[in-house]
């Protein structure tokens, strides 16, 4: 046997490249779940978002809570109680479910502050004005704030969607059959580890290069346009700094 | 833009060459003589199970490990230094003994590891010193009296572990079907067997043993055997040379039957 026996050896990349489908079908998972989860967690995140500027206390105490809880407490535990504690209460969720509401919960927290940093930065003078116009509240939401806080809220929202992309790969620890669950499970079961990281790294790092660089230089437009100024842009970016 | 994304790909690719240069290099380079150098560095390193009851497990209360694997490893530091205390133990799971192996941070694996041919492509195997049978644990209340009640189920097995392959192959012959889920350590696939995430634990019966408790037990089927070897890096033919020699001897002379007979579970 003359073959090189480094971890990196070009014939493990042979054997990984024979079983490309493996890879393919983990990687349509996690972005299956990742594309659900994201859904998901602009979903509540948009819902407190806005509750949480609104002017009554309890609804702030509510969304406070939860950001709180979900940003303070690591996914993996999320995880693993709903993989292995809610069978207990005779609930027996799939593992792409709890990938989809886990992940989501978590990222939902992240997404709230962002919404709310968002419609903060929005000068109070618009509300004013709007009131004077005889806008209610409601209509000034949808009318005057909401639209020009997506624009400044999409770069920071595409780093979450980055973040949740990787972060999916918690379903590696509960058999969830995802990238990174069958590229351990590939690496093990073929004695060959060095090809399978490497394969599914370059597999994370396709799916978030773009993302990254397109929120980049979104943000770059909008700042050059005078849409937001870069102080702001940062001030939004700094609340999911927790991470 | 375009500048940036070439500037990436060129750090990339150096990133690549640097670790495929390093590990070749290591290839080339390694010492006459193996032993003599574990004996210079005054420590033997050798990654064990840490949650293997019989084997390799590690008691949280004195911190100390225990088990026929850890014996092993002892005897090994007394013949290079006169000294079983020179051993460092080292835990390892599916996914990090490959790598703590191949780059030298520990000299071998004692840890219920199984040879396989495809396995041999990446490291020496010794003689087998323990052959066991992939067993399967159910929850008794689920009244499974074979694998062939298991029709449809799901079975937790440890990620590479051969028992995969093994009980893939009887349930081909029964005509049924089976899914597997994989966990990185075996509390994890017993703690999803409690919460019937999956409907059975398969592994190595000796193994599975340590997991008997009043509410599952071990099914009588027995499956392929398992050959555990002492796994040393590929290009050490003369550590796997010395590892192996010994691991002989003491098949020959007892020494094996008689750690064995100090852990009735195996």
């Amino acid at each position: 046997m003359n073959r090189s026996t480094s971890p990196f050896a070009w014939w493990r990349f042979v054997k990984l490249f024979k079983d490309w489908r493996v890879f393919l079908d983990a990687l349509l998972v996690t972005v299956g779940v990742a594309l659900a989860a994201l859904a998901l967690a602009v979903a509540i995140g948009a819902v407190l978002g806005i509750i949480s500027t609104s002017r009554r206390k309890p609804l702030r105490a509510v969304t406070r809570v939860y950001v709180e809880f979900f940003q303070n407490i690591p996914l993996v535990i999320i995880a693993f109680f709903m993989f292995n504690a809610l069978p207990y209460a005779g609930i027996m969720l799939s593992t792409a479910t709890i990938g989809i509401l886990g992940v989501g919960f978590y990222h939902g927290a992240y997404v709230a502050e962002v919404v709310r940093a968002g419609i903060e930065s929005i000068p109070k003078g618009q509300f004013e004005a709007a009131h004077s116009q005889g806008f209610s509240y409601f209509s000034t939401m949808i009318h005057v704030v909401l639209p020009q806080t997506l624009t400044i809220i999409l770069p920071p929202l595409t780093n979450q969607a980055v973040n949740l992309v990787k972060n999916t790969s918690v379903l590696a620890m509960i058999s969830g059959g995802d990238l990174m669950y069958r590229t351990n499970s590939w690496a093990a079961d073929k004695a060959s580890y060095a090809p399978a990281l490497v394969v599914s790294g370059a597999l994370y790092f396709l799916l978030c290069f773009p993302l990254a660089t397109a929120a980049r230089a979104y943000e770059k437009r909008i700042i050059r346009a005078g849409l937001v100024t870069a102080a702001t842009e940062e001030k939004i970016i700094a609340v999911t700094d927790s991470e | 833009m375009k500048k940036r994304i070439l500037l990436l790909v060129l750090a990339l690719a150096m990133v690549a060459s640097a670790a495929a240069l390093t590990a070749c290099k290591k290839d080339e380079g390694d010492t006459a003589d193996a032993v003599s150098s574990i004996r210079d560095r005054g420590v033997l390193n050798v990654g064990v199970k840490s949650d293997v009851p019989n084997f390799g497990l590690l008691n949280t209360e004195t911190n100390e490990y225990v088990g026929m694997e850890i014996d092993l490893a002892k005897k090994l530091a007394l013949e290079i230094f006169g000294d079983e205390t020179k051993v460092k133990f080292t835990p390892v799971t599916a996914a990090t003994r490959g790598p703590l192996l191949d780059t030298g941070d520990i000299d071998m694996v004692i840890a219920t590891f199984t040879i396989k041919p495809e396995r041999l492509e990446s490291w020496n195997f010794s003689t087998p010193y323990y052959t066991d049978h992939v067993g399967i644990l159910v929850k008794t209340d689920a009244g499974y009296k074979s694998l062939a009640d298991l029709d449809g189920k799901s079975i937790g097995v440890a990620q590479a572990a051969t028992s995969r392959d093994a009980i893939q192959a009887a349930a081909d012959e029964l005509g049924i079907t089976v899914s597997f889920q994989e966990f990185a350590s075996y509390p994890e696939i017993k703690a999803a067997l409690d919460s019937k995430r999956v409907d059975a634990f398969s592994v190595d019966k000796s193994i599975l043993s340590g997991y008997l408790d009043a509410s599952v037990e071990i099914l009588p089927d027995d499956f392929s055997p398992q050959d555990y070897g002492i796994a040393t890096k590929l290009t050490n033919k003369e550590l796997a040379a010395w590892v192996d020699d010994l691991v002989t001897t003491w098949l020959d002379d007892g020494t094996f039957a008689a750690w064995r007979a100090n852990y009735p579970g195996i």
